[in-house]
Formats: structure tokens, sequence, C-alpha cells
């Protein structure tokens, strides 16, 4: 497992990053609006510090490369040098797993259906829809998740994990410092 | 005299002579009519008995005719399977159902000339036929009991229990009594009690000795009788007789003694003559063994001991047979079942190795775990051992989910926990969003970075924030590491003292904004270890900032 200290280090750093950007731009912005760059920043900064070694802070980075508002600008100041490559790695994957994740749960869904399932495997078939159906909600969640297969969607869940829980950690202690500041 | 008349009446069967017992027509009405008897079967007319009696009998006639047909094929002796059926049917009527099989099973069999017979299986056919149709037994009394010659023939048929050397009545016995447990020990547990069971008897039989006519007898009454395979399956087993014809009988009868033993019956017959005799007992492991020697003592006649071996063999893999038709049964159709239980106890016994994709081909097959043989199941089993591994790593991360087992549960808590930590950045960047209007966290952040990054440790835990509820526990790894990284020199007393700092701040806030003495008092730990972090790295450090912590406000709690 990588430190998490030095993951929250960098997380924050980057974060701060990012977030000066917003600070230094004019135009005022509402609640919502803030939060909306805080938290992309915040998640731009976290798939970061991933360096693109895993799949999950690739689909973030390509996801926010796209985004209109901030998330170009996020993406080239946080990344920084690496923006480009990293950009271009999590596209072009994610465009081919979505073709070939698509084909594939339309065929085997059908498949299914057709055959005649005795009694005793009803059980058992019964498990495994539901297990596939949390996988997919799971992957929903997960981000890049659509075109992962199980064995590395449970990987890049725990390491999704334990970037969110950095995450927070670094978050909260901000939130709870600068509300302080703030109040005292 | 009723023994007279019994006598006449055989006579007279013989002689296609209308009976003249009017108590036996009533129950043996039904039986003769669908038997395939030369005889006046049909001649029998119920007379004066409730007709209720006959009715019932009957309505159940069609459902025996057919079963009767198939037993009497081939009878040995159609007149005096006939006569034993009326005595069968009358003792049935009179007595429990132990009592009936006993008397009806000896007097068919005394009037067969066979000790060891046959005679058994139009009585327990009969019986089957009483006890398929739970009408008949329970009518039979009433019309029975009208007549005097009950005594008599109830007399009779013990005596001629008595002649099958009380193999019958043990047999009777014993399968009164442990027929339940033994039957459903040899279904489940493949074995030990019809062992013990067929044993006991010293019941001579073919265990796999049936004919495929037999066979397919059973397996139409089988048809019918699902659950009650493994009952019919030991009774078939141990009841069947050296003799084609009245095994066919006996297979039969015994079959439907248990409520669908003929279901085990059919199983067993199947399992031996299907797909070649030997073949079974080659496929299966130690079921097929004991087949293809039951199969080969088809038409001999045995000893007792060997045919209770064969019977327990046979039993076995008639057993397991029948716990594969049983519960294939149990699902859905039993034609398809018996063939496909066949095929698939063969596959599954193969060596017991069945794996996830062959299981799907076979409609009907049992699911049996066992080791992959074929590449695609290895591979998926690989893919699944992958996948139990990355599921402990989450057990581990994801709080509460230690105790839970199955994909589905700890998938589910997983996207729980997911969501739970997706919603909390949410709210942290609300929060954030909230503080700052301008979003401008430069001077904060300078200095909020130094602390963070040298105490973010001990600002998570102090950013315990009571608003919202943490279901998981702290992440002592992380804090444990930030720190590490942060504080070279402190270990665990910056630890303790976050912590009591922690527990100290979170009773006491419902916010932070509450007390800015606990705030003050929290700027200047963070300071103090922020100057600690600057400076050389000491326990003694430590103490300092145990020292400098306002008494009042902070306990240091070791």
């Amino acid at each position: 497992m990588r430190a998490p200290s030095s993951l929250k280090q960098e997380f924050l750093r980057k974060w701060i990053l990012g977030l000066q950007i917003c600070s230094s731009s004019a135009k005022s912005m509402s609640i919502s609006e803030r939060k909306k760059a805080i938290k992309l920043s915040a998640d731009i900064a976290m798939a970061s510090a991933r360096n693109g070694r895993t799949s999950w802070s690739r689909a973030l980075i390509a996801s926010a490369s796209k985004d209109d508002n901030h998330g170009k600008l996020f993406v080239q100041q946080i990344l920084g040098s690496d923006c480009e490559r990293l950009t271009k790695i999590s596209t072009s994957i994610k465009r081919l797993r979505c073709k070939k994740i698509l084909k594939k749960s339309s065929g085997t869904i059908i498949r299914r259906r057709m055959k005649r399932i005795p009694d005793k495997a009803v059980a058992s078939s019964i498990a495994k829809q539901m297990v596939n159906k949390r996988t997919q909600i799971l992957k929903s969640l997960v981000p890049g998740g659509v075109f992962m297969d199980e064995v590395s969607l449970i990987e890049e869940t725990l390491d999704y994990i334990l970037s969110l829980r950095a995450q927070i950690d670094v978050m909260r202690s901000l939130a709870d410092a600068t509300e302080m500041m703030m109040s005292c | 005299m009723d023994m007279s008349d019994k006598d006449k009446f055989v006579l007279e069967k013989r002689n296609d002579n209308p009976m003249d017992y009017h108590s036996p027509n009533m129950s043996s009405d039904w039986q003769f009519s669908g038997a395939n008897l030369a005889n006046a079967a049909l001649n029998l007319v119920p007379t004066g008995n409730p007709l209720g009696v006959g009715s019932s009998s009957c309505s159940s006639a069609p459902m025996v005719d057919s079963f009767n047909q198939t037993i009497w094929d081939h009878p040995t002796n159609s007149q005096s399977l006939g006569y034993c059926n009326i005595d069968a049917q009358h003792n049935a009527s009179s007595s429990n159902a132990l009592g009936i099989r006993k008397g009806s099973s000896a007097s068919l069999r005394s009037c067969i000339d066979r000790p060891l017979d046959i005679g058994w299986n139009p009585a327990s056919s009969m019986i089957k036929g009483g006890i398929f149709l739970p009408n008949a037994p329970g009518m039979f009394p009433q019309s029975l009991s009208q007549f005097p010659a009950d005594s008599a023939f109830i007399e009779r048929a013990a005596r001629f229990s008595s002649f099958s050397g009380g193999n019958f009545c043990d047999m009777m016995n014993t399968f009164g009594t442990p027929e339940p447990t033994g039957l459903y020990s040899r279904g489940r547990g493949m074995m030990q009690g019809p062992q013990e069971v067929f044993a006991g008897n010293g019941l001579k039989s073919l265990s796999g000795g049936q004919s495929q006519k037999n066979e397919m007898n059973v397996a139409e009454v089988s048809k019918d009788a699902s659950l009650s395979v493994e009952h019919g399956a030991s009774d078939g087993s141990t009841l069947k007789n050296e003799r084609k014809g009245e095994s066919l009988v006996n297979s039969h009868g015994e079959a439907k003694q248990g409520v669908g033993g003929s279901g085990g019956d059919s199983d067993e017959a199947e399992f031996s003559g299907g797909g070649g005799q030997d073949e079974p007992s080659a496929v299966e492991g130690t079921g097929g063994e004991p087949s293809a020697k039951g199969l080969s003592s088809k038409k001999r006649k045995r000893n007792g001991q060997d045919i209770e071996f064969d019977q327990a063999k046979g039993g076995q893999s008639s057993g397991e047979a029948a716990k594969d038709n049983t519960e294939n049964q149990r699902k859905g159709d039993h034609k398809p079942s018996s063939t496909g239980n066949k095929s698939a106890g063969k596959q599954g016994k193969q060596g017991s190795q069945t794996s996830d994709p062959p299981k799907e081909e076979y409609i009907h097959v049992r699911a049996r775990r066992g080791q992959a043989t074929n590449s695609h199941s290895l591979a998926e089993r690989v893919r699944r051992e992958k996948i139990s591994e990355r599921m402990k790593f989450l057990q581990d991360l994801v709080p509460g989910c230690s105790k839970v087992t199955g994909k589905a549960v700890m998938l589910d808590e997983i996207i729980n926990y997911v969501q739970s930590l997706q919603r909390q950045v949410e709210f942290l960047s609300m929060k954030l969003a909230t503080v700052n209007p301008r979003l401008d966290f430069n001077i904060e952040e300078l200095l909020a970075k130094d602390v963070l990054q040298s105490r973010a440790g001990p600002s998570s835990t102090l950013g315990f924030s009571p608003d919202m509820p943490l279901v998981y526990p702290p992440v002592h790894q992380s804090q444990a590491g930030l720190m590490h990284g942060a504080l070279p020199g402190m270990g665990n007393p910056s630890d303790i003292l976050r912590r009591t700092i922690n527990s100290q701040l979170t009773p006491m806030t419902g916010g932070f904004k509450e007390p800015s003495q606990v705030a003050n008092v929290w700027e200047d730990e963070l300071h103090n270890v922020v100057q600690m972090s600057y400076g050389t790295s000491a326990p003694s450090d430590s103490q300092d900032v145990n020292g400098s912590t306002p008494p009042g406000h902070m306990k240091v709690e070791l």
C-alpha cells in the first residue's frame, strides 16, 4: 500500500493548486459553484496523486478534462507536464472498453434468459444475478468502472476507497482548520 | 367356511367362475379390473357392500389398473395373483398398512407357490394402491368390517406370511418402522441405514436385477412418486426377488409401498438398465460397482447375505440415483430427470469432477462441487480465487465486513461504503465552499498547509465532526503513517495526544465553533507540533507538548 501520509500530502498540494486557480479567478461564484469547483479540484488532485497508475484515476481525469467548467484548467494546472499524456491514455482506453463492454453485456443477458434453468440451479442463478446487479452498481460508483472486468474492478475499488479516505481526511482537516481560522 | 370359500374362490377363479365372496369383491374388484388376468376378474361385482368403498376403489382402480396391468404382464399365476390380491386387499383394509402388507404379501406368496416370491409384489402393489389412493385404505375397513371372513383371512394371511420364513414379516416390520429413517439415510448418507435394514431382513432380492420391463413398470410408477423415491428405492431394492416376474411385481409392489417408492425402483432400474448394465457401475464411483454386481446377479438366486449385500449396494447406487432423482424430480420433470439424473449422476459422480460450465449444460444436473477438469472451468476457478482474494482485502478495508460472508452482501457493504465516502466528500466540499466565500485559502492555506502536512494526522482525528456520523472507525493506518511521516520523532505519544485531544473535543464540541478556547488550545498544539516538526524530533518534545496543554482543557490521558 502506498504511504497514506505521502498520499495525503501530495493530494493536498495539488488540491491547493487547483483551489488557487479558483481563487485567482475574478468571478464570484455561488455556493454550489464553489462546491463543485472544490470537489472537482479535489477529485482531480486525488486522481493525479496516483499518477495514472490506476484506471479509475485515469477515467476521472479523462472525464474532467472533457468538462467545460474548470475541469480542463484544473487538469492542466494540477497535472502539469503529465497532463497531456494522461489525458490521452485515459480517453483512448475509455472508448475501446466502452464498446467492448456494451457488446458483452447485451449478449450474455439474452443467452441467460434463453436457457432453461432447473429449480436446483435457480438459487445459484438468483445469487449470480444478485451479485451481478451489485457489481453493476459498484461499477457505476467507481469512476471508470464500467469498463473494467470484475477482478480489476475490485482492485480499483480498493484503491478508490483508500484515495477517498485520504481525500476526506485532508478535506476535513482543511475545512476544520479554515473554520477555526474563520471563527476565531 | 371362509377358508373353504377361499379355496373355492381360487378354484373358481381358475375356472372363470365368479367369486362367491362378497367381501373380497369390493377390494379386489378394482384390482382385478385393471389386471390382465385371464380370469373373470371382470366378473367380480361389488355386491351389496358400501358402494363408497367400491367407488373409491374404483376411482383408484384406473391408476392401479395401469399399475396392475404392468405388474401382471407376466404373472406367474394370474389367478393366484388375483386371489392374492383379494387377500391383500382384504387384509389391507382390515388392518394397518403393516398388517396389510404382511397379510397380503403372505397370502400372495402362499398363493404363488414360491416362498420367496413375488407374491409380495401384488400385495405391495395393492398396498401401493392403497397408499397411493388415500381414500381406499380408509374406506376398506368399513366395508370389510362387515365381513366375518376377515378373521379367517387374517389367519390365513398370517399363516401364509409364515411361509416366507418370516422374511416378509421381518421385512414388513422393519420397513414399517425404520423405513423413513433408513430411507432417508439412504437417500442422504448413502446407504448406511438401508444397509442395516436390509441386512436385518436378510431379504433375498436382486439388487440391480430388475428386468427391463420391471424398469419400465417402475418408471411408470415412479413418475408419480417424487419424494418417496428414496423410500421406494430402499423398499424396492430390498424386496427384489430373483424371479423376473417376481421382480417385476416386487419392484412394483415395493416401490409403491412407500409412497412413490417406485421412484427409487425406477432409479435403480433405470440406473442399472439404462446405458448398459456395466456402464453405470463403471461410471459411478462406489455406487457403480455394486450396481454392476447387482446387474450381473440379475437372474441368479442368491443366499440371503449376498442378496443383502447386493441390495445394500444396489440400494446405495439406487439411493444415489434416487437421491439424484428425488432432487431432480422435486425440481420439475420426472421423465427427463430420470434420464438426466443418470447422466448427471454419472457425470457428477465420475470422479466427482463437475465444474460450473458443464453443470449448466445439463438441465437436471444436481449441483456437485468438485474439482475442475477442463480448462474452461479451471480458468474460471482461478478467476474466482482472484476475486475472493481481493474481496478479503476489501473486507479488511470496509468496516463491518468481517462477519459477512457471500459476495452479494459484501458487495452491498462495499457499495454502501463507497457511497458514504463519496457523500462525505460532497459534504466537505460544500462545507469548504460555505466557509470560504472566495475560495481563498491562501494565507490560511499556507499555515494550514504546514500544519496539515505536519499534523494531518491529529487534525484528522480532531476533525471528527459530530455532524457526520461516521460509520467507519478512523483510519489508524493512515493516521499513524501520516504522523510518522510528519513527525518522525513522535510515535505513540503524539498518537495518544491526538486521541486525548480528540476525545476531549468530541464530547465538548457540538461543532468546532463553540469553544474558542479549545480552538486556541488546538492551535497552540498545532503550533507546538509544527515547531517540533521543524525542530529535532525527540520524545521530550511530546512531553513538552503535553506540558504545554492547559490543564483545564486537555488532560493527557495515557
